[in-house]
């Protein structure tokens, strides 16, 4: 009887859903009920993602290893320590940034620049977590990152995808942290191909099998260790149900246009923020995409100019698509990395680390492009005016993305930890 | 004589700290600290059986005080469980000290065993073994390296391990190890014991606070910045602690064309200047000014916070750590005992006296503390024995009852041992020698990301590890590793019924009676025989499928997938 009243609200809730999956999901709910763990409103929660309106997104473009300043947006070259790089205009009078970005400057009216950014942190493991989290690690409380942060914050519980998927990441260690492992990335090397185990080993029809089975099997444990039992089966079926999901063709680049695919580059980083905005939107709240090779401590200019050229591709065709398809206001875009590079060319023609002052962009989630917040002086060594921290960084992507970052979650040992100590948002970008 | 009462008539008085004045300084902050809690070795030695049986009358009557004490209307009571069976114990036992399941053959031999001591017998046997220097080197390995906070501390991963199985195979007592661990130098690709200076890379304040944590419990490091408001420990304590480490000194360095990290002592002060974050080039610790960050702030003297005993200034680096390494271990510092001993009856019981375990202290509450008094001086009167501990734990009543789900916050403690998620290693192990897989070596060098990436063991403890210092009703399940087991590539070629190279294979080929290899997938799998209902559940769904060998690899992968599998009852 409840289970015929199951089917029927499911059918009517999900109308548009494909028969298999009704169909399998029926196989999944089944082998709970059979368990005694899946109850009449846990089935109905599982619907509920369907009537969740839009809400804000993020995508970091992360620039692994510190990118120059003076090779991306902060050029100098008028000054011996602005090297070999010249500066070009963008749409936007008066605001100049380096020549290799000829996509990004058409589009500059959308994106705004933070000249002043300016940290003490000079390792990389130390700064990518200080600009991943807004804190720097200390072995006391593991900070989540702010992937973490908005997917605790921002996802919808009951979402059939991730909420917060990497991209091309090379890092290890938790970025849920005190928010718990649920909050870890969902990680892909690769945006070209498909995410990890996500493939079911069988065919659907066996698969449904396999999994009635277990529920059936699972009625045992089940009278010893009710809560490990029903904790599982949620589980369970939310991963089954993400893998059958019809949202997964998110993942499948292969349905866009070759036109698209070219238009965001043919590399992984292009792929990768075509990913980012098919997945967005799907509702995925946090995507990060890894652009690695900014530690050019030796052959700077030749690097960063092929490296330049992926973010650039990358970064406009993404900027141009969201506002194409009406997603620019709700979707915050970050490009940044750990740390800059030194003002001084080192004799291998190469740059150091140099996290004195260094810069960032951002454009969408309400940020008024157009606009440069800050600048370093002449040659390059120190923030001029304005000085923008980390926290600020962090108070300001919360702002766009509508979190409070005055609020507390809690460490193991019951320490409230703000989700962002200190710093104030930079203001300007809202007006 | 209650054994408890016999203890605390025989516990020594606080001896003289090592300098007069400064244990006069530091004697009001520690008086409550040392009157009802110092643990000596005076205390009667006792064997692990009578230990236990020890244990067990302790617990129950801290239990009934509990009951005692609370209204009747809070009194949520539960029933304390039964002993459990031979096949639930020694799946229990060889997880909890071996790191993975019994064979189908170990479970047979074992419940079949009319012997009336086989229970002991086996705990003697596979504390023998060398799986169990295994299994809790990964624990300890985790509980310190999950708290890096720099990468390049991958770099001691293996020989951590590889340290750390050697001494609990040796049976080295944990104050020698814990001595090992705080005055540790070398190549860290070398010398395991560097694991808890290098996770901090060497910062003075985090090598700090992580010691004091991991080997007395207590995390001081909540007074870097300000008093604490609910603990004793003043800000000045958590700088005087780290007053003993400043002049450690980390280099990286590279070999035949291998980096590494070479911590050492600096003994000299270097002609540049300490900068905020920046290098170690004092040899000395100073407590910044709060309202004044630039200045170089307070110049703090070494004092352990525990027993107030201080080190005279301007003493070596080897001074320092060799002193506050013998301080920390000694009986005069009641934590150092406690902690090990919570960590550990935590693990194996599902449920800490102190929770979590590493925050612990004279501040906190401990449930059932006259228990965790008496096992804790034990532990210190039989030198800190560290297979001792475990004989007595897994010998007691406590231990060997029934298992359930956590209690709630309301209900009454200790009553059952709790059903706990397996560790990431727990898992692995158990995993491939269910499925009868090779456990391949690890590779020693390459990046510090590829040193644990580049394995299957370290790809798989990537999804499924966690840090074993969280409660463990706050570790969750997630969906990397449901999708890994549902449709892992590896694991569902390994049980691929229709070859002979996998184990499920050779089994249908060599059993035609159906239910002989429900039972035998059972055994392999859950370490149990199936109960009745299990087996016609499987024959019937044998029966509906048709194909055979698609049943059973369906039946293996649901056993595989299923909450039992998964958890240690």
């Amino acid at each position: 009887m409840t289970s015929l009243l199951q089917h029927h609200c499911r059918v009517a809730v999900n109308r548009e859903r494909v028969t298999g999956r009704r169909d399998f999901l029926r196989g999944v709910s089944l082998a709970g009920l059979a368990a005694g763990t899946l109850s009449w409103t846990d089935l109905l929660s599982l619907e509920a993602a369907e009537l969740q309106k839009r809400g804000m997104s993020c995508i970091l473009l992360w620039m692994q290893g510190g990118p120059s300043q003076f090779e991306t947006f902060d050029p100098k070259p008028g000054h011996a320590n602005g090297g070999e790089t010249k500066a070009i205009a963008t749409n936007v009078s008066g605001i100049k940034i380096a020549e290799t970005y000829s996509n990004l400057a058409k589009v500059m009216n959308d994106v705004a620049l933070v000249r002043s950014v300016t940290s003490k942190e000079g390792s990389h493991p130390r700064a990518t977590f200080l600009l991943h989290s807004g804190y720097l690690p200390v072995a006391s409380v593991k900070y989540p990152s702010l992937g973490a942060i908005v997917a605790h914050e921002l996802a919808d519980k009951a979402a059939e995808l991730s909420s917060f998927v990497r991209i091309g990441a090379r890092r290890s260690g938790s970025d849920g942290g005190i928010l718990g492992n649920q909050y870890d990335p969902f990680d892909m090397a690769s945006a070209n191909a498909p995410p990890t185990n996500t493939k079911p080993a069988t065919d659907t029809s066996r698969y449904e099998r396999r999994l009635g089975l277990l529920g059936q099997l699972e009625s045992d444990f089940a009278t010893q260790s009710p809560d490990e039992v029903a904790d599982h089966q949620k589980l369970y079926d939310r991963a089954a149900k993400m893998i059958l999901s019809p949202q997964m063709k998110a993942f499948d680049l292969s349905s866009e246009k070759d036109a698209m695919r070219d238009a965001y580059g043919r590399n992984e980083f292009g792929a990768g923020c075509l990913l980012a905005r098919r997945l967005v939107e799907s509702k995925v709240p946090f995507v990060e995409v890894t652009l690695d090779g900014w530690d050019t401590h030796a052959d700077n200019f030749a690097k960063t100019t092929e490296l330049g050229k992926k973010a650039d591709q990358g970064m406009a065709q993404l900027i141009v698509d969201l506002k194409q398809r009406g997603m620019l206001d709700s979707t915050l875009v970050i490009w940044m990395g750990e740390f800059g590079r030194t003002p001084k060319i080192n004799a291998r023609g190469g740059r150091d680390h140099y996290p004195r002052a260094f810069n960032m962009a951002l454009a969408g989630g309400g940020i008024r492009g157009g606009q440069v917040i800050g600048k370093t002086d002449a040659a390059g060594d120190d923030v001029a005016d304005r000085p923008v921290s980390v926290p600020d960084l962090f108070q300001t992507f919360c702002k766009s993305l509508k979190i409070d970052a005055s609020k507390e979650n809690t460490s193991s040992i019951g320490r409230p930890i703000k989700i962002v100590d200190g710093g104030k948002p930079i203001n300007e970008l809202f007006s | 004589m209650d054994p408890v009462a016999k203890l605390l008539a025989a516990s020594p008085s606080l001896p003289a700290a090592a300098e007069k004045s400064s244990a006069e300084r530091a004697g009001a902050r520690i008086k409550t600290v040392a009157a009802s809690q110092v643990v000596g070795k005076n205390s009667a030695v006792a064997l692990p059986q009578d230990a236990a049986q020890a244990i067990d009358r302790q617990l129950a009557d801290d239990v009934a005080k509990m009951q005692a004490a609370e209204s009747p209307a809070s009194g949520t009571s539960r029933s304390p469980t039964k002993q459990i069976g031979d096949e639930a114990f020694i799946r229990r036992l060889s997880l909890d000290l071996l790191g993975k399941t019994p064979s189908a053959a170990e479970v047979t031999a074992f419940t079949l065993d009319p012997a009336a001591d086989k229970r002991q017998k086996t705990i003697d046997r596979y504390l023998a073994s060398a799986a169990f220097g295994d299994n809790w080197a990964h624990y300890w390995r985790d509980v310190i390296l999950y708290r890096r906070t720099d990468e390049r501390a991958l770099f001691v991963a293996a020989p951590l391990k590889d340290y750390l199985t050697e001494q609990f195979n040796k049976n080295t007592p944990w104050d020698e190890i814990a001595r090992a661990f705080i005055t540790a130098k070398g190549d860290v690709r070398e010398t395991g014991a560097l694991g808890v200076i290098i996770s901090q890379f060497g910062e003075t304040n985090d090598i700090a606070a992580e010691i004091s944590r991991i080997f007395i419990g207590v995390q001081i490091q909540c007074a870097q910045c300000h008093d604490h408001k609910t603990d004793r420990w003043k800000r000045e304590q958590f700088h005087e602690l780290a007053a003993f480490f400043p002049r450690i000194s980390v280099r990286q360095t590279m070999k035949d064309d291998k980096r590494s990290i070479e911590v050492g002592s600096v003994d000299r002060e270097l002609p540049f200047a300490r900068k905020a974050n920046g290098p170690r080039g004092s040899t000395e610790h100073y407590m910044p000014d709060l309202s004044r960050p630039q200045d170089k702030g307070k110049l703090m003297q070494p004092v352990f916070f525990v027993t107030g005993q201080t080190l005279s200034p301007g003493k070596t680096d080897k001074e320092r750590r060799e002193t506050i390494a013998q301080w920390i271990t000694s009986e005069q510092d009641p934590w150092f005992a406690k902690a090990f001993v919570n960590r550990i009856w935590a693990e194996m019981i599902g449920e800490g006296f102190y929770e979590p375990v590493d925050d612990i202290g004279p501040d906190r509450e401990c449930t059932a503390a006259d228990t965790l008094e008496y096992l804790s001086s034990q532990f210190v009167a039989h030198n800190y024995d560290v297979k001792w501990l475990f004989a007595t734990i897994t010998a007691t009543h406590e231990y060997q009852q029934e298992s359930r789900s956590r209690r709630k916050p309301n209900e009454k403690p200790f009553l059952a041992n709790c059903t706990q998620r397996l560790r990431g290693d727990q898992l692995y192990t158990t995993l491939i020698s269910t499925l009868g897989l090779p456990d391949q070596a690890t590779p020693t060098y390459g990046s510090p990301s590829a040193l644990l990436s580049r394995s299957p063991r370290g790809q798989f403890n990537a999804v499924f590890g966690y840090d074993p210092s969280t409660r463990r009703d706050e570790v969750a399940g997630s969906i990397p590793q449901a999708l890994l087991l549902m449709n892992g590539r590896d694991l569902n070629r390994a049980i691929d019924g229709r070859t002979s190279f996998t184990s499920l294979g050779k089994l249908l080929a060599s059993t035609k009676d159906d239910e002989a290899v429900v039972v035998e997938l059972y055994l392999r799998c859950l370490a149990r025989e199936p109960q009745s209902s299990e087996i016609k559940t499987s024959l019937d769904y044998v029966k509906k499928v048709g194909n055979r060998s698609d049943a059973f690899e369906d039946l293996l992968w649901a056993l595989i997938n299923s909450t039992e599998f998964l958890h240690r009852k």
